[in-house]
């Protein structure tokens, strides 16, 4: 309390310093006043009094300094004058001043607008209540070597398991769907989640209008009743408060809205959900769950696409795993014997969502620390290379009484305010970078777009700033404390500076090898890249694709509702085949590159080793083939018979005729998917593999079986029209098949190609972009280096030239040194990128981690561009005139 | 003996404080003297280590300070205890007791040892 009461008076006594001194100065007066008087009156001469008093007193200049530094705060004042000289020597030299500043701010803006991406994807918090918390519950079968993230627990258990259990508060399974939304007249696909009762209390969000979904609404009879998102109260009802009057037409059937859930709620989005329902990028609308009492018996299958649970206080991870483990190993024995052996897994929500970008993101980390620390590296070759030529100045200084802390001082303000400067410059560089990120930004990085300039950011940027003008500063101030400055002083100050330093050369070695490094790894990234965007997807970029759902029909008898599907499709790609320009149309359950996919057990007749074994089914209608131009390679397509017929035919891929059919014929052989046991499918055809999952994964074997009967179906029509066309087109058609449904995803496949290589290119792009200012900035620090270098040593350029050294020979001379330089720092790179790439493995495709091609290239290209650096100054030293450089000192 | 000590680092406010009370307001000059005899000239005190002294308690809030005349009508700034002073004095000497009471049982078992 005190002594915060004495700072403030200092600070105040900052402002009224000059008064303060006058007053001093009078009191001193008096005092010497008082002190001479006696003196006198004790017999001494004035003179002699006056001279006893100021010897007692100490000097009347070192009390009023004393006094003065007590009254205001030296540091303050210093720090003051400190930036005022900065500034003044900093506008002196503007090509310094410039080059540092933008130096940094290349730093420091590759640093913040990588933090700003993982603020947003990685340390800002979720939008629910205690995100942590939450978990999703799986029991994945070890045995079918799946995933075990596409295991939900089936109706029967999760409700088991809810019984159970004791470590969460709160337990709820949901499904997701998309429906046809009738809107005015006109129709829009929107995506849905069934959710039992819990689904809100579990996520702890509330609608902001009206109520959430309660028990009573999964009662049969009661359950048409919607939760609305906030952006479709605003679409649809303008934000109108009597919104909970109305209704919404979902798929035909009318649901009465009785909530809003607030702005920003959207769960479970794209992101939130492994293996969820590709054509769901967020949730607009909530229904009841309302399973049935068979339903909720029912052990093998599961209505929900996701269990999602809340832990209670003080339950880990580990433990409700180990909880969730013993309850399944008692469930298993309840199950088909065909399908026992359930394992656990309990996965927090926050891990689930950003784990997988984890690793992209400490990528990029890493990446942008490289640059920052090259920016750093420059900046003090930079600040060296000024403390070196102002060695005379700072001679004197320090002979006229500055203390070494205070010449440190000084140095460490200079790099404070280049730090400074450079931060804002680099803010303003990344509210660029901000601003064309949406146009790389891949999509399926959750929350990647909400990346910004927000407070945490800026202080980040503050602090790399500060961070790197102390880290730039240290090796500045250490060499000037060093040196013997009044030494110096007495020598030519060129001669005492001309000496090389080494340390600058350490700078330069140390660029070089870490741009080894980054280049390295942007080289891999590249080939990587250039191998995902040469593969052969084996279809046809310009084929146009959409997703067509059509409605539940849950009044319908089951065979109504197959011949109701089959002459929906059959009407739309008979309507869409007769269009002008249309080659051909044709559906199929999962199209690749979509999201979607259907996997069952394969058996061939004849062969007991297939057993377990998995392969993706596929109903197509027979235009498909052409369609995507998927090549045949054996036997025939399907044909409008098939679909009908009593004798089954199936059309398989090459991978399963590899796989499963090598040393036989495989037209002809029996195959079947699936339970029954005596319906075996006669392979009719062999079709070329296509990449579906993934562009990167491996085409894996396929069975296609004919068929009409879709309930969600994509359509794929090849045309000589341009795609915009064919969409239009196939839109109106839509309206004279069926008004009441919605064409959603339409894209050319070369879109959905581009899509699926979105990732690769973003993090490519970034990485290249950074190894591309790392090569810069050392490029940069080369240059400075050698015409540095050059300048200094002119005269000494002069004598050899003068005692007959030819202009090539020079030149060669500093070629060389920037040689030896760059190959040390090529040789050491090498080293170290032989260990960095290892880390990059899960980002390559196709291409080794030590790639000889790869470090080859970027050596020989880092090699050309340093000695291209150096080769200006090398000129500069090869023209000097030897007699003007001699007569210059 | 006879030979004159150096003021101890921080006891120069204890004194100041302490002076102050006993005669009342006093001016710079006067402080200096009165504890130079009170310490019966044991204390060499270098006036001119006094002022930042009296500047930092009035900083503190601890004395004031006005502009008035002195006994021989010479215009001088007198200091003058305030009543967070008047505390801080109290709190201030009694540490000190407390202290040289201790360091005296130190030194007294040391005699005996």
């Amino acid at each position: 309390m005190k002594a915060l009461r004495a700072f403030w008076q200092r600070l105040r006594g900052l402002l009224r310093a000059r008064r303060v001194d006058d007053d001093f100065a009078a009191e001193l007066e008096s005092h010497v006043a008082m002190h001479v008087e006696d003196g006198v009156r004790a017999g001494l001469s004035a003179e002699e009094a006056r001279r006893q008093a100021l010897i007692k007193l100490g000097g009347i200049e070192q009390v009023r300094q004393a006094y003065r530094e007590r009254n205001t705060l030296p540091w303050v004042e210093n720090l003051a004058q400190d930036i005022c000289y900065v500034v003044r020597t900093l506008r002196r030299s503007p090509g310094f001043t410039v080059t540092a500043v933008l130096t940094l701010s290349l730093g420091i803006g590759a640093c913040t607008a990588i933090f700003s991406m993982v603020n947003a994807v990685l340390l800002r918090s979720l939008p629910y209540e205690n995100p942590d918390r939450l978990v999703y519950l799986y029991t994945p079968v070890p045995a079918l070597h799946l995933p075990a993230e596409v295991f939900n627990p089936s109706n029967a258990d999760f409700f088991d398991i809810q019984r159970a259990s004791h470590s969460y508060t709160s337990m709820s399974i949901f499904g997701q769907s998309t429906f046809n939304l009738a809107s005015q007249g006109a129709v829009e696909r929107i995506s849905a989640a069934r959710v039992d009762a819990n689904f809100f209390t579990t996520l702890e969000s509330y609608p902001e209008l009206g109520r959430a979904i309660v028990a009573d609404d999964e009662l049969a009879g009661h359950n048409h009743v919607v939760v609305i998102s906030d952006a479709l109260w605003q679409s649809m009802f303008a934000g109108s408060r009597d919104v909970l009057h109305n209704t919404l037409s979902l798929d035909g059937v009318t649901y009465r809205i009785i909530g809003v859930m607030p702005p920003g709620f959207g769960y479970p989005h794209d992101t939130e959900l492994p293996y969820g329902n590709a054509e769901v990028k967020t949730t607009q609308a909530w229904i009841p769950l309302a399973l049935t009492p068979p339903q909720m018996a029912n052990r093998e299958d599961s209505n929900s696409d996701a269990a999602i649970a809340r832990l209670r206080p003080g339950v880990t991870v580990r433990q409700a795993e180990a909880e969730l483990s013993t309850i399944m190993k008692q469930l298993s024995r309840l199950h088909d014997p065909g399908m026992r052996g359930f394992g656990a897994l309990v996965r927090s929500f926050p891990a689930a969502i950003i784990g997988p970008v984890r690793s992209l993101m400490y990528m990029l980390a890493g990446a942008v620390l490289l640059v920052l620390l090259i920016a750093c590296a420059n900046t003090a070759s930079l600040l060296l290379a000024r403390a070196s030529d102002r060695v005379h100045e700072l001679g004197v200084r320090s002979a006229l009484g500055a203390r070494r802390g205070r010449i440190a001082r000084q140095l460490l303000t200079e790099s404070l305010l280049i730090g400074l400067g450079g931060g804002a410059t680099g803010v303003a560089l990344v509210s660029l970078f901000l601003r064309i990120l949406p146009a790389i930004n891949p999509g399926n990085i959750p929350r990647l777009g909400e990346a910004g300039l927000d407070a945490r950011v800026l202080l980040f940027t503050v602090a790399v700033s500060v961070l790197t003008s102390a880290l730039s500063s240290i090796l500045p101030i250490l060499t000037v404390s060093r040196l013997d400055l009044s030494a110096l002083l007495n020598s030519s100050s060129r001669t005492a500076a001309g000496r090389r330093s080494r340390l600058r050369d350490a700078l330069v070695v140390a660029d070089a090898a870490m741009v080894v490094v980054l280049m390295a790894c942007a080289g891999l990234l590249i080939r990587s890249y250039v191998n995902v965007e040469s593969i052969h997807t084996g279809f046809s970029r310009s084929t146009v694709s959409m997703n067509i759902v059509l409605g539940e029909h849950p009044g319908m008898a089951p065979a109504s509702r197959a011949s109701f599907q089959r002459a929906f499709f059959r009407s739309l790609v008979d309507k869409l085949s007769a269009l002008p320009g249309v080659e051909s149309a044709g559906a199929i359950s999962d199209l690749p590159l979509s999201g979607a996919e259907s996997l069952s057990m394969v058996w061939v007749e004849g062969d007991t080793h297939v057993k377990n074994e998995l392969a993706e089914g596929r109903g197509v209608t027979p235009g498909y083939f052409n369609a995507m131009g998927i090549p045949l390679l054996a036997g025939r397509l399907f044909t409008n018979d098939d679909d009908s017929s009593q004798a089954r035919a199936a059309i398989v891929n090459q991978r399963f005729v590899q796989l499963y059919l090598t040393h036989r014929n495989p037209i002809g052989a029996h195959i079947r998917m699936g339970g029954d046991a005596n319906r075996w499918d006669t392979v009719v055809g062999v079709v070329a593999n296509v990449r579906h999952a993934s562009l990167e994964e491996m085409p894996k074997p396929q069975i296609y079986e004919p068929t009409w009967e879709f309930r969600n179906a994509y359509v794929a029509i090849r045309s000589s029209f341009p795609a915009g066309t064919v969409a239009s087109e196939a839109r109106a058609v839509m309206k004279t098949v069926d008004p009441n449904i919605a064409v959603a995803d339409v894209h050319t496949m070369g879109e959905l190609e581009s899509e699926a290589s979105a990732r690769r290119r973003f993090q490519t792009t970034l990485l290249t972009l950074f190894a591309g200012v790392a090569l810069l900035l050392a490029l940069a620090g080369i240059y400075g280096l050698m015409s540095y270098a050059v300048s200094r040593r002119e005269r000494e350029v002069g004598i050899r030239m003068a005692l007959g050294a030819q202009r090539s020979g020079v030149m060669l001379m500093v070629l060389g040194n920037a040689a030896a330089l760059l190959g040390l720092g090529l040789a050491i790179g090498v080293v170290c990128a032989w260990f960095a790439t290892r880390t990059l493995n899960a980002f390559l495709f196709q291409v080794g981690d030590h790639d000889p091609a790869t470090v080859l290239t970027v050596c020989f290209l880092l090699a050309m561009c340093g000695l291209l650096a150096a080769f200006v100054p090398a000129r500069r030293a090869a023209s000097i005139n030897p007699m003007r450089a001699l007569r210059s000192e | 003996m006879g030979e004159k000590t150096d003021v101890w680092q921080g006891t120069l406010a204890l004194m100041v404080l302490k002076t102050l009370e006993t005669m009342g307001p006093q001016h710079g000059y006067g402080l200096a003297r009165r504890i130079e005899q009170t310490s019966g000239d044991k204390l060499q005190l270098n006036y001119g280590t006094l002022y930042p002294a009296l500047l930092r308690l009035e900083q503190e809030g601890t004395i004031c300070s006005r502009w008035g005349a002195s006994e021989n009508n010479r215009r001088a700034k007198f200091y003058e205890l305030t009543r967070a002073g008047q505390r801080q004095l109290r709190k201030a000497a009694a540490e000190w007791e407390q202290t040289t009471e201790i360091l005296a049982r130190f030194l007294a078992q040391g005699g005996e040892a």
